[in-house]
C-alpha cells in the first residue's frame, strides 16, 4: 500500500531573539490511507509543529528549513501558496484543542460547514445546505436541522468539538489531523468524542492523526504510535507493541507515570526527574539522557538513532528497556 | 471544653452546605446545595466531577474564600461560618489552599521568598534571619534549590511553580490543604513529581488533603477516600478501590468508563456508559433526582423525577445517593 502522506527528515525551527529553536529536528513517518496515528509527547517536544508544519501554517519566526512532506507524492514544502491553500480543509483537514476559537462567533454554525464545502467545490446553496445537515447528522448533533441556524455560543463544548470534526470531513479529506481535541472536554465528552472519531475512521476511511498528550486517548483510538521527545520521534510503533513492551525509556517511564484506574494499588508514582531540554541547546548526545535512569557513558556523547527493537518497532536508545530491565543495576550511571 | 461535634473526631465537618450565587433577575445559580461531608485527620479525600458541578467552589467554601449561602463548617469543632474578621484569619492558618495555575496564582512582582515569606509576615511569626531561613527550609521541602529564594515566579517551569505554591501553603503548618487540580495544568511526567512530592509532605507533616480535580485516576491513586459531585450534589462516597470496584451511583459508574486506560487491549473492549445530553444548567437543575434525564436506568416519573433520593449508606463506608444503585452494574 502506498502511504498517502511521507514526511521525510522533517525540520522546522523559530528564529527566536534568544537562538534557533529546533522544534522539529529530523522526524520521518509515513501514514496508510485510513490509518489511525497517534504522536504523543509533552508540551514542547514538537508534536504540534510537526502537524502545522505538515499544512504549512507554521507562524512567522518559525520556518520548515529542511526535510520532505509527500502528500500524495507532492512535496508541501515546495508547493505554491495556491496550491497549499487548495489542500488544506479539502486533502487534509485539521481541528484544534479549543473548538470556540475556531469557530468564528458571529456566524451560524451551519453557514461556516456550508462555507468550507464551497471554498473548494463549486456546488448549489441548496446542495451544501443539505449536505452540512447530513454532517451535523453524521457526527451525531442531535435535532440538527435546527442546530444548524445556532451560533457557536449556543453550542457547548462537546458539541462545538462536533461541529468542527464535520467541518473537517466536509470535503471528505484523505486526512484529519486532531490536535489534542478532547483536551479542553470533561472526560464523559471525551470519550463520545473519541468513540465518533472512531466511527469516523470506519465509515469514511479517513486517515486520522491525532496528536496528544495523553496515552490513554491514544490507547483507545490509534493502531501506530509515535512517541516524541525533544523534536525528535524516540519511538514508533503499532499500539500493542509501545504500550506492552516499550523499548525506549522515556516511553516506559511515561507509561509508569501515570496512575492507572485498572490497577489495585497506590504505590508511588514513577516520576522523570528534571525537565526537558531548551531546544536552543539540546544536551549533546542522546536528548533524553539526563532525565535517564538507564543511561549509559555512551548515552552523553553518541546521538542514537533509530534502529529496529521489535516488529515494525524502533527506538533511537543505545540501551533499550530490554536491557534495561535485564541489568537495570549495572545499568545506572 | 467547648462543645466539639459528634461523631468520631472529623478534622472538618461540612453540614448542609449550600451556595447560591446570583443570576440576575431573581434568579440564582445552585453551584453548592445540601451538601455533608467529613474529612478526618490524616486522610486525603478526592473530590471528583465535570466542570460546573461545584467542586471548586465547595473548596473555596471549606477555605472561606467565599461565604457560604447556609450550612455550617465546623473545623475542630469550630463553625467557621460564624467566625469573622479576626478570628476567622486566625484560623485560617490552619487551612491553605493550592491552586491548579501556577502561573496566576504567584505574584510575578515578588521573589519566591517573598511569597513563601508573606503568609509568614501576616500572621507576624517570624523576621530577620529566622524568616530567610524558614523560607530556605520550605523550599528545600518542596525539592526546590534554596538559593532560588531571590528569583521571580517567571523563571521557573510549572511544576517548579506548583512547588513554591505548595512552600507556600506550607509555611503556616496548616492542618487542611485543599488543592484545587493541582497538577491539572502540567506535563504528564511533571505529574507524578508534584503527586509524589504531596504524598511525602503528607507524611511528614501528617497533612491532612482535600484534592480536587477532574480526573478519576489521579484521584483514585492519592486519596483514600472519594466523594462525586453532580450539578451541586455529592451523589457517592467511598474509600476509593471500593468506588473504583463497586460504584453505586451510574453517574459514577459513567465516569469510570469514560476514564481513557492507557491499554490498547483494555480500551477496546470497554464499554462506555453514555449519558444522553449533557449537564443542566445549575440555575434551574432537574427535579428529584439531578441526575435523572441523563441517567441509563432511572425511572420516570416516579420516583426518579419527584423524589429526590438522599446520600445514604448502601454498604459499609459507602454512600449514594440513587433510588436504583443495586442495580448499577460492576465496574469496568
Amino acid at each position: 500500500m502506498t502511504p498517502v502522506l511521507q514526511v521525510k527528515d522533517l525540520r522546522t525551527q523559530f528564529f527566536t531573539d534568544d537562538g534557533v529553536v529546533k522544534a522539529v529536528d529530523g522526524v520521518s513517518f509515513d501514514l496508510h490511507p485510513g490509518e489511525t496515528l497517534g504522536i504523543v509527547g509533552e508540551s514542547g517536544c514538537g508534536k504540534s509543529v510537526t502537524a502545522l508544519s505538515i499544512l504549512r501554517l507554521v507562524q512567522e519566526p518559525g520556518r520548515i528549513t529542511g526535510g520532505q512532506i509527500l502528500f500524495k507524492g507532492s512535496d508541501v514544502v515546495k508547493m505554491h501558496d495556491d496550491d497549499v491553500r487548495e489542500l488544506r480543509g479539502k486533502d487534509i483537514a485539521m481541528i484544534f484543542q479549543d473548538p470556540l476559537s475556531s469557530l468564528n462567533p458571529v456566524l451560524k454554525v451551519g453557514y461556516q460547514i456550508e462555507e468550507a464545502m464551497q471554498a473548494h467545490t463549486k456546488i448549489s446553496g441548496k446542495v451544501a445546505l443539505s449536505r452540512a445537515v447530513q454532517l451535523l447528522k453524521q457526527v451525531r448533533i442531535p435535532a440538527a436541522e435546527s442546530r444548524f441556524e445556532d451560533y457557536p455560543h449556543q453550542f457547548s463544548g462537546g458539541m462545538r468539538q462536533r461541529a468542527m470534526i464535520a467541518m473537517g470531513l466536509a470535503n471528505k479529506p484523505s486526512i484529519l489531523i486532531a490536535d489534542e481535541p478532547t483536551t479542553a472536554l470533561d472526560v464523559t465528552v471525551q470519550a463520545q468524542i473519541l468513540e465518533l472519531l472512531r466511527d469516523l475512521n470506519e465509515e469514511t476511511k479517513t486517515a486520522i492523526i491525532l496528536i496528544t498528550h495523553n496515552m490513554g486517548v491514544v490507547a483507545g483510538l490509534c493502531k501506530r504510535v509515535l512517541v516524541m521527545y525533544a523534536g525528535r520521534i524516540v519511538e514508533q510503533g503499532p499500539v500493542e507493541q509501545i504500550f506492552h513492551n516499550p523499548q525506549h525509556p522515556y516511553t516506559w517511564s511515561l507509561l509508569q507515570s501515570i496512575p492507572r484506574l485498572d490497577a489495585d494499588r497506590k504505590d508511588r508514582l514513577l516520576s522523570i526527574e528534571g525537565l526537558p531540554p531548551d531546544l536552543i541547546k539540546p544536551p549533546p548526545g542522546c536528548r533524553f539522557h539526563p532525565r535517564c535512569r538507564f543511561r549509559i557513558e555512551r548515552c552523553f556523547r553518541d546521538d542514537p538513532s533509530l534502529i529496529d527493537v521489535g516488529p515494525d518497532q524502533d527506538a533511537a536508545c543505545w540501551v533499550t528497556m530490554r536491557r534495561a530491565l535485564a541489568s537495570d543495576g549495572e545499568a545506572r550511571a | 471544653m467547648v462543645k466539639r461535634v459528634p461523631d468520631r473526631a472529623a478534622l472538618l465537618r461540612a453540614e448542609e452546605v449550600v451556595k447560591h450565587f446570583p443570576a440576575g433577575l431573581g434568579a440564582s445559580v445552585k453551584a453548592v446545595e445540601r451538601v455533608n461531608f467529613e474529612i478526618y485527620p490524616g486522610e486525603t479525600v478526592g473530590l471528583v466531577g465535570e466542570s460546573g458541578c461545584g467542586k471548586s467552589t465547595l473548596g473555596r467554601l471549606i477555605t472561606q474564600l467565599l461565604p457560604v449561602t447556609s450550612g455550617n463548617i465546623f473545623f475542630e469543632g469550630v463553625d467557621l461560618t460564624k467566625l469573622s474578621g479576626e478570628n476567622l484569619r486566625q484560623k485560617r492558618r490552619e487551612l491553605q489552599m493550592i491552586f491548579q495555575d501556577p502561573y496566576s496564582s504567584l505574584n510575578p512582582r515578588m521573589t519566591v521568598g517573598d511569597i513563601i515569606a508573606e503568609p509568614l509576615e501576616n500572621f507576624g511569626l517570624l523576621r530577620g534571619k529566622a524568616k530567610d531561613k524558614r523560607v530556605q527550609e520550605l523550599l528545600r521541602i518542596v525539592g526546590l534549590n534554596p538559593y532560588f529564594n531571590n528569583r521571580y515566579p517567571h523563571e521557573f517551569s510549572g511544576g517548579q511553580r506548583q512547588r513554591i505554591g505548595i512552600a507556600r501553603a506550607l509555611a503556616l503548618r496548616p492542618k487542611l490543604i485543599v488543592a484545587d487540580e493541582p497538577i491539572s495544568a502540567l506535563d504528564v511526567s511533571i505529574q507524578a513529581q508534584i503527586i509524589n512530592l504531596m504524598e511525602d509532605l503528607q507524611k511528614e507533616f501528617q497533612l491532612t488533603y482535600l484534592f480536587i480535580a477532574h480526573d478519576l485516576s489521579v484521584v483514585r491513586h492519592i486519596s483514600d477516600r472519594v466523594m462525586v459531585m453532580y450539578l451541586g450534589k455529592i451523589v457517592e462516597v467511598a474509600d476509593s478501590a471500593e468506588i473504583y470496584r463497586n460504584p453505586r451511583h451510574p453517574y459514577t459508574k459513567a465516569l469510570l468508563s469514560s476514564i481513557p486506560i492507557p491499554d490498547p487491549d483494555i480500551q477496546s473492549t470497554r464499554r462506555i456508559v453514555h449519558l444522553s445530553g449533557e449537564i443542566p444548567s445549575p440555575v434551574n437543575p432537574p427535579s428529584g433526582c439531578r441526575f435523572h434525564p441523563r441517567c441509563p436506568i432511572a425511572q420516570v416519573p416516579t420516583p426518579c423525577a419527584d423524589l429526590e433520593p438522599p446520600l445514604e449508606e448502601k454498604a459499609r463506608d459507602h454512600r449514594a445517593a440513587c433510588h436504583f444503585s443495586e442495580k448499577v452494574p460492576v465496574a469496568v
